[in-house]
């Protein structure tokens, strides 16, 4: 993701950093492959400066020019010899018009022959590899055979091709190894009139106008970041002129603007902008130098504002320097500063941010509030891989944390708190119905992480079906305040007379609540009824898993010796091990 | 634009391509005097000239192209 601005997206300036780019702070590498109808060299540099920037170091495997179904239907081709994470594959309409032109027949079935050709690709991929498919859609084209009447002609060129790119959408949803890569997005921002280089297609088979061949790269970065868990997790938001027009402390209420046309019309829409993200799981904070009370009145009473005290998660007004309340913020939600957004009209504010708390991603607002939205939208912020229940209820989900908070104030004996939250457990084998929230997990734990393995969609199916080796488990945890939905997962592997702890994670919203000791009991007890005599479990640590550095040690394992990557492991004899108090009740049904 | 600086600028322009501020161009030079200059980055130093100079090549004028003598004249036949 963009953290500023796309003023770096130069295709020269990026080319120029790829010569000299240090890639030995890069805390995680990754293996990408490329395929493309299109010659695109070129992008290869960009693609390794751009995952460079962000911490991830690439090994490239650019196929042959024009080699995808050679490379993908051949098991033996170097593709996946080279046993990519991800596979980029670009489509160009640039190639694919030619074949257009020359369907003689029916142009109807030839749409239809490539959609279901390009799923066959994907398939053939899960079936071979674990590998993460990005695939492009195609960039409309430019031609118009009947002009304006062309849309009343179902096999003309520039709808055929419309039709084609949903056609590619609704094959993909159904496919969890699948990730769309909205290149005609792209293109269209841009305008088809500059996207395209006939010259340079002519002379090199070039993908687009390499002025935007930064954009394609960075598009594809996008994805492949949030795949392995890279997202916003919420966004921090100031008020006077940002949220509104004006000073609340100053103008008073009836003097701040917002509304839904004239000069308020930015602030309303910005709002907007807000609520759809939080519908989508985003938490919204406030941070804003004023009193409280002040800062609440409009979200209390002001009859046109959108986002109402209930849509913010954590409201944070007084005169404290920022980044001291974005430190608050972030230790209220139990998330990273480089899943924090910062939205601050005041260029001071900003600069401040960016010294005091880098990780924050701090975008630059133009200086018109009409450009507020498009500025954020821009730079692709918020992309994801996933949408779950999960992510409608999460705002709600923070709310209630925020409620069994304050009853936790109020109790002084911490047993007697859990016991009054009348918690109902639930841990179960992985089921195909619950595999992407599964996978989801497995992607954006960070902190509470024993092993930060991140398996994807194909790899927990691959586990869920492999009963000999694995025994994956999940838990769904829910309250008197509500349900927390899928909230951790467990991996063991069975290595007789051992049992491994693969993979051990759990959301930080269920933190002290005594999860992890009722699933260590359940797992002692599935070893203890299958014949292993111990459990060997590992810590692999990171820069973010520290809080599960005594994990094992507080249940009673002893420490064995150390693997690579600083990793500790630590043995359990079942036989010595004293059960662990609990709080829930097993939920059943 | 005066023939000594248009040589100095398509001049810069190698260097920054080829990545070798060694560089010196000559009317005789072709892709076989220097070491970097392969098919992609031809196509770099296409993509930067015209950027540089604001031109537009025909794919017909890229082809055809024997030395960078050539290239020199057909770029200051774009030029206003």
């Amino acid at each position: 993701m963009l953290t500023r601005d796309s003023s770096h997206l130069s295709y020269p300036e990026l080319l120029r950093q790829s010569r000299s780019f240090d890639y030995s702070a890069c805390i995680r590498g990754m293996r990408l492959a490329v395929l493309s109808d299109a010659a695109v060299p070129q992008l290869v540099p960009l693609l390794q400066v751009l995952l460079g920037q962000q911490g991830v170091r690439a090994d490239i495997h650019l196929a042959e020019y024009d080699s995808i179904e050679l490379e993908v239907f051949n098991d033996r081709s170097a593709l996946y010899a080279f046993a990519p994470d991800v596979m980029v594959i670009l489509n160009a309409i640039n190639a694919l018009r030619l074949k257009y032109y020359r369907c003689q027949g029916d142009r109807l079935q030839l749409r239809e022959e490539v959609a279901t050709k390009m799923a066959a690709v994907w398939d053939t991929i899960g079936v071979r590899s674990s590998a993460l498919v990005v695939q492009s859609n195609f960039v409309l084209p430019y031609e118009r055979h009947f002009g304006n009447f062309d849309h009343k002609v179902p096999d003309a060129f520039h709808p055929w091709v419309a039709a084609l790119n949903a056609a590619i959408v609704e094959r993909a949803r159904g496919r969890a190894n699948v990730l769309l890569n909205d290149v005609d997005a792209l293109a269209s921002y841009v305008g088809r009139k500059h996207w395209f280089d006939e010259r340079m297609w002519t002379l090199c088979k070039a993908f687009c106008a390499f002025d935007y061949l930064p954009m394609v790269a960075q598009n594809i970065v996008d994805i492949v970041l949030a795949s392995v868990g890279r997202v916003v997790k919420c966004v921090v938001v100031d008020l006077d002129n940002t949220l509104w027009g004006g000073v609340i402390g100053d103008d008073g209420i009836e003097g701040v603007t917002i509304s839904p046309s004239g000069e308020g019309e930015p602030f309303a829409r910005l709002q907007h902008y807000l609520l759809e993200l939080k519908k989508r799981g985003i938490v919204l904070a406030v941070c804003s130098k004023n009193d409280p009370e002040t800062a609440l009145e409009p979200f209390r009473r002001h009859p046109e504002m959108v986002l109402r005290e209930d849509d913010i998660a954590v409201f944070v007004a007084n005169w404290q320097p920022k980044p001291d309340n974005l430190r608050a913020i972030k230790e209220a939600l139990n998330i990273g500063f480089d899943s924090m957004v910062f939205v601050d009209d005041s260029p001071f504010e900003r600069q401040l941010m960016r010294e005091s708390l880098p990780d924050v991603i701090v975008p630059e607002l133009p200086d018109d509030p009409s450009d507020y939205v498009r500025a954020l939208s821009e730079l692709n912020l918020f992309e994801t891989t996933s949408f779950s229940d999960e992510d409608r209820r999460r705002a709600e989900l923070y709310r209630e944390n925020a409620r069994r908070q304050q009853l936790r104030l109020g109790v002084s004996d911490i047993s007697e708190y859990l016991r009054s939250l009348d918690m109902r457990i639930t841990m179960k084998r992985f089921d195909a119905f619950h595999l992407p929230r599964i996978a989801q997990l497995i992607q954006r734990s960070n902190q509470f992480n024993l092993t930060t393995r991140r398996y994807n969609v194909a790899e927990c199916q691959a586990m869920m079906s492999d009963g000999e080796t694995y025994v994956p488990f999940y838990l769904k945890l829910s309250d008197k305040f509500g349900d927390n939905g899928l909230i951790s997962v467990i991996i063991l592997k069975r290595e007789a007379p051992s049992l491994l702890v693969d993979t051990w994670l759990m959301s930080c919203r269920v933190l002290a609540r005594g999860v992890e000791q009722y699933a260590m009991n359940q797992v002692v007890k599935f070893a203890k009824a299958h014949g292993y005599t111990t459990v060997v479990g590992s810590y692999i640590p990171t820069a973010k898993n520290a809080m599960v550095k005594n994990f094992y040690e507080q249940f009673g394992f002893e420490r064995m010796d150390e693997g690579a990557q600083r990793e500790t492991r630590w043995l359990l004899r079942v036989a010595s091990y004293t059960p662990q108090e609990v709080w829930m009740e097993e939920n059943h049904g | 634009m005066d023939d000594a600086a248009l040589r100095q600028r398509l001049n810069d322009i190698f260097c920054e391509v080829f990545d070798d501020d060694s560089i010196r161009i000559t009317d005789e030079m072709t892709a076989q005097d220097v070491e970097e200059w392969d098919s992609l980055n031809h196509i770099n130093l296409i993509v930067a000239v015209q950027r540089s100079f604001k031109i537009k090549f025909t794919v017909g004028e890229v082809n055809n192209l024997a030395n960078v003598g050539e290239f020199i004249d057909l770029i200051r036949g774009k030029l206003p």
